[in-house]
């Protein structure tokens, strides 16, 4: 427990060297000011880029709109910009040879595979909750209807989503011949995921569901039962996938 | 709307997004000129990726640009 805690202390202090930390919070936080912003002036542009004589009726925004794309922003650029960050964090360290020296002198390897998906993990946490509250603020204040009744419903998926995307990431750079490998494997499951969703019987069952379905959790049309295969089936390969990652680990070579 | 208009409506928007982007692009500069050597390109590519493609070009540094150590 002690070599857990004492690894995990040394990824966290390597993520805030490598700058890693205070980009995802950067980031995260333009994320969390723009998803409202966006939804407030988007009449406006629509307006100045068509002119006045645009016929249709532009409906107010509302605070779905601003939900809208926050999960919009974080599904389709934060994750995968989270992705690359942590595209090589595995594989960096395998080739530079940082990780000989600690596992000659006895730090289990699972310990490494484990202290390294829980700091990425706690990360994504961090920055997902981040702009997640920013833009509740901004809502709240600019968008002050009920239409969006329980915002942090849609939030629970995303990120119960983090801990499979994790797990996937850490198996591809575990896997990897290079730093970028890592990030193809992870946005190559999830495009296969994606078009796999195509078929209506797979949807409720499909992991991809916990980052499409947000906007209705948040409107309250849907109930989180209804995505509860996909959360199980979710956690279920985040647990093998874990597992295949410790048992590639134990066999490579250093 | 005038553009003027339109940018002091949504001045609680636009000042902390200045700040988040000028942090990011001042830390990443301040990081550029402390190096000598970076994984890929030189100083003056990731110096005009920094400061004209907000915010993706200092992420983009930090991640491929920034020196091994």
């Amino acid at each position: 427990m002690k070599v857990m805690w004492y690894f995990t202390h040394k990824e966290i202090l390597e993520a805030w060297r490598k700058h890693h930390l205070l980009i995802i919070g950067l980031i995260f936080m333009i994320f969390g000011i723009e998803s409202p912003l966006i939804a407030k002036i988007l009449p406006d542009i629509l307006h100045s880029s068509f002119g006045s004589n645009l016929v249709i009726n532009i409906p107010q925004p509302t605070s779905v709109d601003s939900w809208q794309q926050f999960y919009k922003n974080i599904t389709q650029m934060g994750i995968y910009v989270l992705a690359i960050i942590f595209s090589g964090f595995m594989s960096q360290e395998v080739s530079q040879g940082t990780l000989v020296n600690l596992i000659a002198k006895g730090l289990p390897r699972f310990i490494v595979v484990l202290a390294k998906f829980l700091v990425a993990y706690l990360q994504w946490c961090g920055a997902i909750l981040l702009a997640f509250v920013i833009t509740w603020g901004y809502t709240a204040y600019y968008f002050p209807d009920n239409k969006s009744p329980q915002p942090l419903l849609g939030l629970v998926p995303l990120l119960i989503f983090g801990l499979f995307f994790t797990a996937l990431l850490l198996l591809g750079s575990t896997l990897a011949v290079n730093n970028y490998f890592g990030f193809l494997f992870a946005a190559g499951s999830i495009i296969a995921l994606t078009i796999l969703n195509m078929w209506k019987s797979v949807q409720r069952w499909n992991p991809v569901a916990l980052m499409t379905d947000n906007l209705r959790l948040v409107q309250g049309t849907e109930k989180l039962a209804h995505i509860s295969p996909a959360l199980m089936l979710t956690l279920g390969l985040t647990i093998v996938l874990v597992t295949l990652t410790i048992i590639i680990f134990n066999h490579k070579r250093l | 709307m005038t553009d003027a208009n339109f940018f002091f409506d949504n001045l609680p928007f636009f000042i902390p997004l200045i700040i988040v982007e000028l942090v990011l692009m001042i830390t990443a500069i301040v990081h550029i000129f402390r190096h000598q050597h970076y994984q890929h390109g030189n100083r003056w590519l990731w110096l005009l990726a920094v400061m004209f493609i907000q915010p993706f070009g200092a992420i983009a540094y930090f991640v491929f640009g920034r020196e091994l150590e």
